[in-house]
């Protein structure tokens, strides 16, 4: 009885894990087929040619496809940290203090981000152009900050993780606000905050429409839209499959690292804060 | 992908007006405010012109202006395909934050003039013209005295076919309309996994040239007032017959360009293709299989007795109306379009077949491309086919056509029904789109 | 729930607007400007002279409400609003049911590789929706897809995914691959966080493991669950790019199939940015709508420990 319950919820997990890995199983075998093998042979019979395929992937345009690699790491990076500082300081304060229009200035945070981006996207463009800041790093990376989904985990992780006595001990001993927020605030949201960086970190990889709309140089282009000019090069070339496929491929690799190393910082509780490990 | 995060994903840009440029120094940001900000006059010093494509290679052939032009630099920015330049063309314009240069359809020449991205550079160019056939160069005119680009390539229709595949079938090669339908359900009792062609929703452009062979005209001007007769007698007439042809099952009706039918041109499921003069290089890309087994042929004919065709595609290069150096981006789509040496690279490295006249006989055109190694007349024949190619009008709202047609033409062929009321709604579509737009309509 | 009560300071200092402070700005300048700018946008139209070809032959013109009365009678739009709702009653409940068996499995002692299911079903939360709809896009075309051809072996009829009933299978099943792991993650989590001695006293009684699913976990994650449906449900009706992407790959998908790619074709492919922004300000009214019945559910459930 025992044993033939637990073989069900394994079964079904495994299920489960089977449905979503087998895109990614043939991406994997698709980026060792060549361009002629792709259309060619059969969906999972393996092709000879990753290396052939990786080796043109780096050549592509002068190892454009590296360069895009490298700005998205920069978008993302950079992007996710700043963003999970703001998070954690505005989040902090919207749990600890009690202030005239704090419901105000959280309602609009979380209002805000259910406009959808598709619809904003002219209107924010011709302003960031008015400013001269269109077709440049900071027009992509600014925008990024703003998380206010970082900034609702944060305050659930500061209203759970950092007990009211413990600040309040630190003002008695004469601290200042910054301090406390710094040397005991802080520590304590630790792991919130890693999580709030992992998931923005995603966010702004696997984000497309903001460069798409604010890049017009391709030297600055994220690896999303590199992948996407490839894909659609127009009527009089075909799409560039074989290295679009590898080039997913590779360009997912970086989030699968994330997930496995810290595998530990992905959760998500959106009620409770997930303080307890 | 849905989530929560997904939702909040920062796609949200913003307006920025803190100390930017401490800001980007700060973050060690190269920062390239928009180009052509050097003011009313034009810059007699060395500048850099900016330009944005996205035909294959092109920037190896920018490479040979650069290195013979140190102080007139182009910077290339490879872009994603035809439309969505467009797009980003009207919206970079309306930002003022566009490029120098940028390659263009033919198709999309009004819609760009008329919302005033392209720079009239009648004054620099209209010395070239007679480099390129008339019916081209009255493309890049609008018909009228301006100059709006400098035609690059153009893309006359062609038959593409599989020359084993027709001999193992006993097929000839079909010089009607007629013909090709009867060839098309010849080889449907044959082999009854095979296709002759598709009929495909997803590619307006591809109709439209068969609709211009038809002698179709789609938009025309009368005075001060637009003129649409999408579904003209010519078109309606291509319409029925693809229709005819998608409902008794003797043409495919999968949309091309995607991966299916990519495998089924590369395993021989579909054995032939109407397409245009720069087909090799699609074949060679998604169909590397097949390599020496395809031969060309001119496209099917309405009226043998006058051999017409339309083209499919083609582009040309236009300086924006934003652009302060219009006078050096000008001499440099000259450059691009009608220099022998330039025209020979773009020829070899990006595989278009050039609008030059001088250029379509040229040595460059002298061996047939690589993946039709035994056709050794190519070139010739495509010049003879080019010759035959019928003018064409294009209107200030293709895109809301070309729209139109993928929606109603896709919504007709999974109904299994006819697509004469798919074209009526195309031309409904385009003609309320210039009515709400203000234009007047005839 | 927390287990802290933490008292937020009633200060009448300047130091909890200096910490929101960087926030609000940012907030102004990204969302709060632009939306306005968009409004503004929405009450002009676009007047052509003559051909529209020559230099300023377009102007705009302040028409008030004009964009919103075609936006609200337009016949596409209420189409696409009711092919998305389809679509989402195929969607939500599926992946959340789905999302919550995986999270109670994950729960569950006795099931084996669970930390292998966990970043497995997780996973596709990394891949673009570009991508992820390209991946299926192979796997579902008739003559690349394995499963098409297995059901051919199998001299089994075959399913067309790409019909126009298909493809809101199709659709759903891109949205639920991507968006399973990460509602699972959710409702894993919140399930962790109930105290393991509750499942003892209940096993003692002599509940079955899937009666204390039933009977505590399932009731003791309702917020949490309320929560992800409540997300999924918002970011259903902004489905825009999976169906943007698949379009090309078949006839059953228009162009204008869900009220934003409407947006989308308005504003780039007709170059008409003034009715975009008025179809825009409609969708963002009912998110709007939505979003503050979702902030009353969150505001009571999450932050009840906080005052």
């Amino acid at each position: 009885m025992r044993r033939a319950l637990g073989t069900l919820p394994t079964l079904v997990l495994l299920l489960g894990a089977a449905y979503c890995l087998l895109p990614v199983a043939w991406v994997l075998v698709a980026a060792t087929k060549s361009s002629g093998e792709l259309f060619a042979t059969s969906t999972f019979s393996p092709g000879t040619s990753i290396l052939a395929n990786l080796d043109d992937l780096s050549s592509y345009r002068d190892g454009a496809f590296w360069r895009w690699m490298a700005n998205s790491a920069l978008y993302a990076g950079v992007g996710a940290l700043l963003s999970a500082a703001l998070s954690g300081l505005t989040g902090y304060a919207l749990a600890k203090f009690a202030f005239r229009g704090r419901d105000l200035v959280f309602n609009a945070l979380i209002a805000g981000v259910l406009v959808p981006s598709v619809v904003l996207a002219i209107p924010q463009y011709l302003l960031i152009s008015e400013v001269g800041l269109a077709d440049t790093y900071l027009s992509v990376l600014v925008p990024s900050v703003l998380s206010p989904y970082g900034i609702y985990l944060a305050r659930i992780y500061a209203a759970a993780a950092v007990p009211e006595d413990v600040v309040e001990a630190a003002r008695t001993d004469g601290a200042g606000e910054g301090r406390i927020l710094w040397s005991i605030a802080v520590p304590m949201m630790a792991p919130g905050l890693v999580t709030v960086f992992l998931f923005q970190f995603v966010a702004i990889w696997n984000n497309f429409l903001l460069p798409f709309i604010m890049l017009g140089d391709d030297r600055k282009f994220p690896v999303t839209l590199g992948l996407y000019t490839m894909l659609n090069q127009g009527n009089t070339t075909p799409a560039l499959y074989t290295l679009a496929i590898v080039g997913s491929l590779v360009s997912v690799l970086p989030l699968i690292a994330l997930f496995l190393t810290l595998q530990r910082y992905w959760r998500v509780d959106l009620l409770s804060g997930a303080v307890k490990a | 992908m849905l989530s929560l995060a997904t939702l909040i994903r920062p796609e949200i840009p913003m307006r920025f007006d803190i100390a930017r440029k401490a800001v980007a120094a700060g973050l060690g940001l190269a920062l390239l405010v928009g180009c052509g900000s050097s003011g009313g006059q034009e810059p007699e010093g060395p500048t850099e012109l900016s330009f944005w494509a996205w035909a294959p290679n092109i920037e190896k052939v920018v490479d040979r202006w650069n290195a013979a032009h140190p102080d007139r630099k182009v910077v290339m920015s490879k872009q994603a395909q035809g439309d969505d330049l467009v797009t980003k063309l009207l919206t970079s314009a309306k930002a003022g934050s566009g490029p120098d240069l940028a390659q263009v359809e033919f198709q999309a020449l009004p819609t760009l003039v008329s919302n005033d991205v392209l720079a009239d550079i009648a004054a620099h160019a209209s010395s070239v013209k007679g480099e390129f056939p008339d019916g081209v160069w009255q493309q890049v005119t609008l018909g009228g005295d301006g100059v709006y680009a400098i035609p690059q390539d153009s893309g006359p229709m062609m038959f593409y076919y599989r020359t084993d595949l027709f001999e193992q079938y006993g097929l000839t090669v079909p010089k009607t309309w007629d013909e090709y339908a009867r060839t098309a359900r010849t080889l449907r009792t044959k082999a009854p996994d095979k296709f002759l062609g598709t009929f495909s929703s997803n590619d307006p452009g591809w109709f439209a040239g068969l609709a211009q062979q038809a002698g179709g005209s789609w938009w025309s001007v009368d005075g001060d007032t637009w003129k649409v007769s999408i579904d003209d007698a010519a078109t309606k007439k291509v319409a029925s017959y693809w229709s005819g042809l998608v409902a008794e099952g003797a043409v495919d009706k999968t949309p091309m360009y995607t991966p299916e039918w990519n495998k089924a041109l590369n395993d021989g499921t579909q054995i032939g293709w109407v397409s245009a003069v720069w087909a090799p290089g699609v074949l060679a890309g998604n169909a590397q299989s097949t390599v020496g087994k395809w031969a060309m042929a001119p496209l099917p004919q309405w009226d043998a007795a006058s051999p017409r065709t339309g083209n499919w595609g083609g582009s040309t290069t236009a300086v924006t109306a934003g652009s302060k150096k219009q006078k050096a981006a000008a001499e440099f789509a000259i450059w691009l379009n009608t220099d022998p040496e330039a025209v020979a690279a773009l020829v070899t490295d990006s595989g278009v077949y050039p609008a030059a006249t001088k250029a379509q006989t040229g040595s460059a055109l002298a061996k047939p491309p690589a993946f039709f190694p035994a056709q050794t007349d190519f070139y010739a024949t495509a010049q003879r086919v080019a010759s035959t190619a019928a003018g064409f009008t294009w209107g200030p709202n293709v895109n809301v056509a070309y729209t139109a047609y993928k929606n109603a033409f896709g919504a007709a062929i999974t109904g299994g029904t006819d697509l004469a009321p798919a074209l009526a709604e195309m031309q409904r579509a385009t003609i309320d789109d210039l009515r709400a737009s203000g234009f007047k309509v005839g | 729930m927390p287990s802290t009560t933490s008292r937020p300071r009633r200060a009448g200092a300047a130091t909890p607007y200096l910490f929101v402070a960087p926030a609000v700005v940012l907030f102004l300048l990204v969302l709060a400007i632009p939306i306005a700018y968009t409004v503004y946008l929405s009450l002009f139209r676009i007047e052509v002279s003559g051909l529209g070809l020559g230099k300023g032959s377009r102007k705009e013109v302040f028409t008030g409400l004009g964009n919103y009365a075609r936006t609200l009678t337009d016949a596409e739009m209420g189409a696409g609003a009711l092919r998305v709702l389809g679509y989402g009653a195929l969607l939500v409940p599926t992946m959340l049911l789905l999302a919550l068996v995986f999270a109670l499995l994950l729960d569950e002692d006795r099931a084996r590789a669970r930390g292998f299911s966990r970043i497995a079903i997780f996973l596709p939360y990394a891949i673009p929706g570009v991508i992820a709809t390209l991946l299926w896009g192979f796997l579902y075309l008739p003559s690349t897809s394995p499963f098409v051809q297995l059901l051919t072996e199998l001299s089994l009829p075959e399913v067309d995914l790409l019909s126009p009933t298909g493809i809101y299978f199709a659709l759903a099943n891109i949205a639920v691959w991507g968006g399973v792991g990460y509602n699972m993650i959710v409702l894993y989590t919140a399930l962790r966080s109930i105290p393991r001695d509750l499942y003892e006293a209940a096993r003692i009684d002599g509940c079955s493991p899937v009666q204390v699913a039933l009977r505590i976990k399932i009731p003791l994650v309702v917020p949490a669950l309320v929560l992800t449906t409540l997300f999924s449900v918002v970011a259903t009706l902004q489905v825009f790019a999976e169906p943007t992407t698949l379009a090309p790959l078949t006839n059953s998908l228009s162009r204008t199939w869900s009220p934003l790619m409407k947006v989308y074709q308005d504003a780039f492919a007709r170059g008409d940015v003034h009715s975009a922004a008025a179809a825009s300000v409609v969708i963002a009214a009912v998110m709007f709508v939505l979003s503050f019945g979702l902030l009353r559910i969150t505001r009571s459930r999450a932050f009840g420990g906080e005052r």
